[in-house]
């Protein structure tokens, strides 16, 4: 064979990245109309419904419209401010955008082809771009903190104090929910004992008790850092419009803007993923695609329609509490990290170590079906009290009484204040 | 690889000039306090001396392998060195900064194409992910445009720049010994497992060579895990211990302004 020619295994690894991309690429688009949608329902109005095949007059629901904005933003000027550093201006959304592409290399978008001889595959091809690596969640992990480089950066290089206070309260915001949501994904390791996501949706569907059932702490907290990450209401303080315009991309406009837009809701299609494959099963329906290899083309598409119809589920969820929720103070904020999140996701960290630990002696002791029962009770169990002491001891609660120093006409505060004399003194 | 094509320069002199345009590019590169023409001058000097000296070492390394694998190989490890170079003579300490990113994501890429790939991943997840972060957040709260005058001057350009180049030279000198064998670190696994499998028995090839082909092969990170916290327990250990001793230790730096009743004395009270 040609050594110029690529191989098999590159032609496929190329064609499922161009499927993946442009399947990527399409669903943001069409994830706008949808978020658009669900504002005007949320907000009882009728929503985008005009645009439908150009030059006709049929409106398809709306359905042009992502063509519509997509042309109208890409056709607007490109204009670089002059206070701007230029090359790191630049850089910015083509790092953000770029990390969260190759964020999909390590994650599964379905469970496998069966095997095609015709074309040369002989064994099963798993719907992954990278198989080979052993690392998957890790190799997510790295990449979304990749991404804060170009938070940051952008909101630097701006040189503009919205964008800089946008790219600060970012990265430090990214940073604080690291912490959470790495200790969610532990749990699913220890309890999975891989690091590859198609294994770890293996091991529920082999089970049939899917992560969120046997960690519901675990799910909790990965619930939230993972809305934290994609920096999605309530957790939207690095664009927070009301007082940073729009945080760390401000002075970006036309195409570069664009890549931010389409950056960030990518971290929203890639938290969805991770939430279904990590806790919700993955591709794994009860008594529906069954849990072994793939031997037919119809198992494999309805376990490629399960998946994205369990995605497509939660990327709603997202968008309802979006137009659901306030947004969270600073402070709230950082409290609810450290304060709530990191002790909750040590709790069932431990919790799954242990009753991962304990499971074959309980087997022998008990039974196979019982064990299975216990497992699942004593994370609930804990759940449940993690939740009543969250809720007891109020470690997110904040004084909102307005604080103010007092002047020279609060004398009288500052005379019946014994601790203010200390201070004073 | 050269070597063979042109047999007039031995790999020796190869490696003698590599460490030489290296100082010397160094030393052009480095900020020393110039402007204007002269600035201009000396870093084309050095950007023309550096690329010499990288090609050096080019010639003087081994061949891997594959096209496919070499070509990306040299990429991820020219990016590497690049930027390596870049964060050390770079003005702006931003600058600075994301060069150091770049090279700590050319290593990472290093690494992958060898196959470690826990410790590629491990390098980004670390070093660029939050180390570097929290570098990139302070530097850009305390010098926002890097004009201090002890940011642009280096400290003793001359040594470090013939320091640097020297410890490269032994270094390269000691991995490859100027052999024609490849060394070990630099079998790709798929080759390093062809010849463990059949000519290891006959050559004697080190211990060494299997273990890290037994390392690099499929679920690496469970075998890489069962050596971490079998054989080398103790220093993990040791290490966990280490790390919360430095935890403990910033807290009780962080809390010095409470009083002794524990209750931190508030600068700033809510008045009802």
């Amino acid at each position: 064979m040609n050594a110029f020619l690529p191989s098999l295994p590159t032609i496929v690894a190329l064609v499922k990245i161009g499927l993946l991309v442009g399947g990527l690429m399409t669903a943001a688009a069409y994830l706008v109309l949808v978020e658009r949608w669900m504002a005007a329902w949320v907000q009882d109005r009728k929503g985008p419904n005009r645009v439908g095949i150009p030059l006709t007059k049929i409106r398809l629901f709306g359905l042009g419209q992502p063509l519509a904005d997509g042309l109208k933003i890409i056709l607007k000027e490109d204009f670089t401010p002059r206070h701007v550093d230029k090359v790191l201006y630049t850089a910015a959304p083509v790092v953000i955008l770029a990390a969260s592409l190759a964020i999909f290399a390590a994650i599964p978008f379905g469970s496998s082809l069966p095997a095609i001889p015709a074309l040369g595959l002989t064994s099963e091809e798993p719907l992954l771009v990278a198989p080979g690596l052993d690392v998957g969640v890790l190799w997510v992990f790295a990449l979304s903190s990749i991404a804060v480089y170009g938070v940051l950066l952008g909101g630097w290089a701006s040189n503009n104090k919205y964008g800089f206070l946008g790219g600060l309260r970012s990265s430090a915001q990214l940073l604080a929910y690291e912490i959470p949501l790495g200790l969610g994904l532990l749990g699913v390791v220890l309890a999975a004992g891989s690091l590859k996501l198609d294994t770890i949706m293996d091991a529920q569907a082999s089970t049939g008790v899917w992560f969120a059932f046997a960690q519901p702490l675990g799910f909790i907290v990965f619930l939230v850092a993972s809305f934290a990450e994609a920096a999605r209401l309530p957790f939207d303080l690095p664009e927070a419009e009301q007082e940073l315009v729009g945080g760390y991309h401000t002075e970006y406009s036309g195409i570069k803007l664009l890549l931010f837009l389409v950056a960030e809701f990518l971290h929203m299609v890639t938290a969805a993923f991770l939430i279904v494959i990590m806790f919700l099963g993955g591709w794994h329906l009860w008594g529906v695609t069954g849990s072994g290899p793939v031997e037919t083309w119809l198992v494999a598409f309805i376990r490629f329609a399960v998946l994205s119809a369990k995605i497509f589920a939660v990327i709603l969820f997202f968008m309802l509490v979006r137009w659901s929720w306030p947004r969270f103070r600073f402070d709230q904020l950082m409290n609810l990290a450290w304060k709530v999140m990191l002790p909750l996701g040590i709790a069932n960290l431990v919790t799954v170590a242990t009753v991962e630990e304990f499971r074959p002696q309980l087997v022998t002791a008990v039974g196979e079906g019982w064990a299975k029962t216990v497992a699942i009770a004593i994370p609930w169990a804990v759940f449940f009290v993690g939740w009543i002491a969250a809720g007891m001891l109020t470690p997110s609660g904040t004084d909102n009484t307005p604080i103010r120093t007092p002047g020279p006409l609060d004398a009288e505060h500052v005379l019946d204040d014994p601790q203010r004399e200390l201070v004073e003194v | 690889m050269i070597a063979s094509v042109l047999p007039v320069i031995s790999p020796g002199t190869l490696l003698a000039a590599a460490v030489t345009s290296t100082a010397a590019s160094l030393w052009l590169l480095l900020p020393r306090g110039q402007t204007g023409a002269a600035e201009r001058r000396s870093r084309w000097l050095g950007g023309l001396l550096g690329l010499a000296a990288l090609g050096c070492f080019i010639a003087t390394g081994h061949r891997l392998g594959g096209l496919g694998e070499e070509t990306v190989f040299l990429i991820v490890s020219l990016v590497a060195v690049i930027s390596g170079a870049a964060t050390v003579v770079t003005r702006s300490p931003v600058y600075s900064a994301i060069w150091f990113a770049m090279a700590l994501a050319g290593v990472a890429g290093v690494l992958l194409v060898l196959g470690a790939q826990f410790l590629g991943v491990a390098t980004i997840v670390v070093y660029a992910g939050a180390i570097l972060v929290m570098f990139l957040f302070v530097l850009m709260l305390a010098a926002p445009a890097g004009l201090a005058p002890y940011d642009r001057v280096s400290n003793e350009p001359l040594l470090s720049a013939v320091a640097g180049a020297v410890l490269l030279g032994i270094l390269s000198l000691s991995i490859g010994r100027l052999t024609a064998e490849p060394p070990l670190c630099c079998r790709v696994p798929s080759k390093a497992v062809a010849i463990t499998g059949d000519a290891a028995p006959a050559a004697g090839l080190p211990a060494v060579a299997a273990m890290s082909v037994d390392l690099l092969a499929e679920n690496h990170v469970a075998r890489l895990g069962g050596e971490l916290f079998g054989r080398h327990l103790i220093a993990v250990e040791v290490a966990g211990v280490l790390l919360l001793v430095a935890l403990v230790g910033s807290i009780a730096i962080v809390s010095r302004g409470a009083s002794a009743d524990g209750t931190v004395a508030p600068a700033r009270r809510a008045v009802p």
